[in-house]
């Protein structure tokens, strides 16, 4: 049983993407590294990818394109 | 303004000729303002022989990362109906198959909503719909999705997996490349709609060595149809191209055959299946003669690339023969595993082989649990710069 | 938005809807098959049934009236069944061979000529170009057009070959169309450095990743007018343009230095020889819209000097190899540079390491 919920990840996430937005852009595998320090091996790779898709549904972040595919906040978010 | 008639006295002269005209085909759209400034931009391309759009990176459908590849003009003012321009990749049906039905179905909503204009396939095999404005892309997708179709891939995603034409009409397919492609598409779904890889990632599916899908040059992952018994001789088919003059059975099959494993004495075509490589050349030569064996399945090759960034790759022998049979999980699992190494360690924008160069393809096999063998090399290293690790000191038959 | 559920992840249709019966029936079951005559074949399968492939060529760019026209003449010749080739062709799929001359009739009327088959010149797999691309270094369309009307006789069958000859063609070095195996490559180069606008770097691009991705280290960080942005050694850039696909203020294009190089010899099939790579044949031509003639001569020139003296079967790489380079330059009299010599990782693979070389009196001279 994971203690972590996806919730918890997808919030924790998008945290991240909207402190280093416009100073670094992050990939998918960046994010799933940096929750599995966060919240340590509880928090699979699975997890993440349900964070991911969470977090592209409910539009809250979006897929960008430079050279390859990054994650970002959508372009009217301040 | 955008209703003009755009001049195109250069992009004319390519209506002449015998060959299929790109020109006529736009022509064909052009009651259209966004092809008539489409025309008016690729001529002023002609006139200053340079390109004028630019990359565009946001723009997609919800929820996916890939399958739409924005795209904007340089010169949106003087061309404002064709200042957006997106692409739409959509997954083309195994094989490439239609029926007049579905043909017209993606031409009717692509009426709708786009420029009328496609590609009739792109190079990884998708359905190309070439060129829509921001607003357009979620009905588009709506109604693709409405009538049974999906987007492709694009990113750093699984580009969308392609097959040759397979068993639908070739009698050299050594597996069903069809339902191979069609079951691998359907499995990995989320990575082809949801970039989370180093680069892309692509999987090629060709029934035979012939590889009519190009998937040793293209692909990541090439699965290349093969066999292992012997090849099926027909000894009177081959005295009827023998007596036809068609083929001169010595000088056009037996000299050329890369191993020299037949011989021909006039009367029966002797072959040393051990010794025969499964090259495809006499079979090709002589087709009603010859067949490929019946214990068939395939071999993977891993790693092929275009020259971007660190040099171009053939793909090279991974696994020699494996059955290729419903519900592959053996692959399957592979292929999870070769993902999870490479997204863990790969950098942005390489390849997995590229990766493979970069940590050697001996530490790579064993990072994913697959022994060695000589079938993955040309010849054993010639430079004695070992990294010895401490299981060379293990006995045989002993675990390191 | 609809009211109703999002659909998502559906994949594609599935492919055995789209089959003709006689296939479905024959799935798996193929015997043998034949080339009729140039653009048709005939499938016979064990139960004796056969299939007629009528293949006509395409632009790849197709209108969806096109597309139209072709749902219309599959309804009307073979049973409302047809499929696309891996090059682009389109293919019709007859059970009655009575349909395969009026089929060819009305797709002549309208402009697609068929053929491809066998030992031919196929289809040009090729690139957007002009047309749809940002890093294009020429059109796609264009020179594909102008090359394949030189060439049609080969396609169609009036002209035949040793062997297949397939040609290629890609607008820049990211290759979409993955060239780098063709018996023909023509390839769209730049030949310049990129040209940085440093207003822009900071905005649109993140200066480590632009380091990061050339790969032969010329990218550097610098300050330009107390700002970050980017600096290119310009000995050390051999124009791939990495750099701009991930930063766009770092512009590729140049009207008079963007230009064509023909690489000959690749293969991906495995009949006889290995796959190869193609090899450098012309470093550079001219963009010389819209008939691009210097293009068109340079590969007539490859396919008419190949077609007369390759062995049967022999792809174009495989009678260079038996021929030697040093021959293949004389027939195809095409200047011999330092261009040719690979400089870049593991370039002396390529180096001859013997003295297997086929003299003669006039390499003296």
């Amino acid at each position: 049983m994971s203690a972590v919920t996806v919730d918890q990840v997808a919030e924790a996430m998008f945290q991240l993407v909207k402190e280093t937005h416009g100073k670094k852009s992050l990939k998918a595998t960046d994010l799933t590294k940096a929750m599995a320090e966060k919240f340590g091996s509880e928090c699979t790779k699975d997890v993440c990818k349900l964070a991911i898709r969470q977090l592209m549904d409910s539009g809250r972040c979006i897929y960008s394109y430079f050279g390859g595919s990054y994650i970002t906040l959508p372009p009217e978010t301040p | 303004m955008s209703e003009k008639k755009r001049e195109t006295p250069l992009l004319d002269e390519l209506e002449k000729g015998p060959w299929p005209s790109f020109v006529k085909e736009l022509k064909k759209e052009a009651a259209r303002p966004m092809v008539q400034d489409l025309l008016g931009q690729l001529e002023r391309s002609y006139e200053e022989k340079v390109g004028h759009w630019k990359h565009g990176g946001l723009v997609g459908v919800m929820g996916y990362g890939g399958g739409v590849i924005g795209r904007y003009s340089d010169l949106g003012e003087e061309f404002p109906a064709c200042a957006e321009f997106h692409t739409m990749r959509i997954n083309q049906p195994a094989g490439w198959f239609y029926t007049s039905t579905a043909l017209r179905t993606i031409a009717d909503i692509w009426d709708r909503h786009g420029s009328g204009v496609t590609n009739m396939h792109g190079s990884t095999g998708d359905i190309i719909l070439l060129g829509t404005k921001t607003q357009e892309l979620e009905p588009t997708f709506a109604e693709l999705t409405e009538h049974g179709f999906d987007l492709g891939g694009s990113g750093s995603d699984m580009r969308t997996p392609s097959a040759c034409v397979g068993p639908a009409r070739c009698e050299w397919a050594c597996y069903d490349t069809l339902g191979a492609v069609y079951d691998f598409t359907m499995q990995f779904q989320d990575e082809l709609h949801r970039p989370a890889f180093p680069y892309k990632y692509k999987l090629k599916f060709a029934g035979c060595p012939n590889d009519c899908v190009a998937s040793v040059a293209r692909s990541d992952m090439s699965f290349i149809g093969t066999w292992r018994d012997e090849i099926q001789v027909d000894q009177e088919q081959v005295k009827a191209y023998a007596a036809s003059g068609a083929i001169d059975v010595q000088k056009d099959v037996c000299d050329r055959c890369p191993t020299r494993c037949m011989s021909w004495d006039g009367k029966t075509l002797a072959i040393d299946d051990v010794n025969c490589v499964k090259c495809m050349h006499c079979i090709n030569a002589m087709p009603r003669a010859l067949a490929p064996g019946n214990d068939r399945g395939a071999a993977i090759l891993i790693g092929a690339k275009a020259p971007i960034v660190g040099g171009a790759l053939l793909s090279s022998v991974f696994v020699p023969f494996i059955k290729m049979e419903p519900p592959y999980e053996e692959i399957k699992e592979l292929i999870g595993r070769i993902w999870d190494i490479w997204s863990e360690h790969g950098k942005n924008r390489e390849r997995v082989g590229e990766f493979i160069q970069r940590i050697g393809l001996g530490n790579f096999l064993e990072q994913i649990g697959l022994d060695p063998v000589p079938e993955m090399i040309v010849a054993p290293r010639a430079n004695p710069y070992i990294f010895y690790q401490d299981d060379v000191f293990a006995q045989p038959g002993e675990e390191a | 938005m609809s009211s109703a559920p999002r659909k998502t992840d559906i994949g594609p249709p599935h492919f055995e809807q789209f089959l003709p019966p006689v296939i479905k029936k024959n799935y798996g079951k193929w015997k043998g098959h034949e080339i009729i005559k140039p653009g048709v074949m005939v499938h016979v399968a064990a139960s004796g049934d056969k299939l007629f492939t009528v293949r006509a060529a395409t632009p790849r760019l197709l209108s969806i009236a096109t597309l139209r026209l072709f749902a219309d003449l599959a309804d009307k010749y073979s049973g409302g069944h047809l499929r696309f080739t891996s090059r682009n062709n389109v293919e019709f799929l007859l059970s009655d061979p009575a349909n395969v001359d009026p089929l060819i009739a009305e797709l002549a009327r309208e402009g697609y000529g068929v053929g491809g088959i066998g030992p031919a010149i196929s289809n040009i797999v090729h690139t957007q170009g002009w047309v749809h691309c940002h890093s294009a270094a020429s059109d796609a369309s264009g020179v594909v057009k102008s090359v394949m009307d030189e060439l049609y006789p080969y396609f169609a069958g009036t002209r035949t070959l040793p062997g297949k000859l397939r040609v290629a063609f890609a607008c820049c070095l990211n290759m979409c169309g993955a060239v780098h195996c063709s018996d023909i490559a023509i390839l769209g180069v730049h030949t310049h450095p990129p040209k940085i606008n440093d207003k822009d770097v900071p905005k649109m691009c993140e200066i480590p990743s632009v380091v990061a991705s050339c790969p032969t280290g010329a990218v550097r960080p610098a300050t330009v007018d107390g700002a970050s942005s980017v600096e290119v050694i310009q000995e050390q850039c051999m124009y791939c343009g990495n750099c701009f696909t991930v930063c766009p203020a770092m512009k590729m294009a140049d009207a008079e230095r963007d230009g064509i190089s023909i690489w000959v010899g690749g293969k991906v099939s495995n009949a006889r020889s290995e796959p190869k790579f193609s090899k450098l044949a012309v470093p550079f031509l001219p963009n010389n819209p819209p008939r691009w003639p210097e293009v068109v001569a340079a590969v007539s020139n490859l396919v008419t000097v190949y077609a007369a003296h390759a062995r049967k079967f022999e792809r174009m790489g495989e009678w260079i190899e038996r021929i030697g380079w040093p021959q293949f330059f004389k027939l195809t009299g095409i200047p011999f540079t330092k261009y040719h010599i690979d400089d870049f990782r593991h370039a002396g693979e390529t180096f001859r390491r013997s003295t297997h070389v086929r003299q003669s009196k006039e390499a003296e001279t």
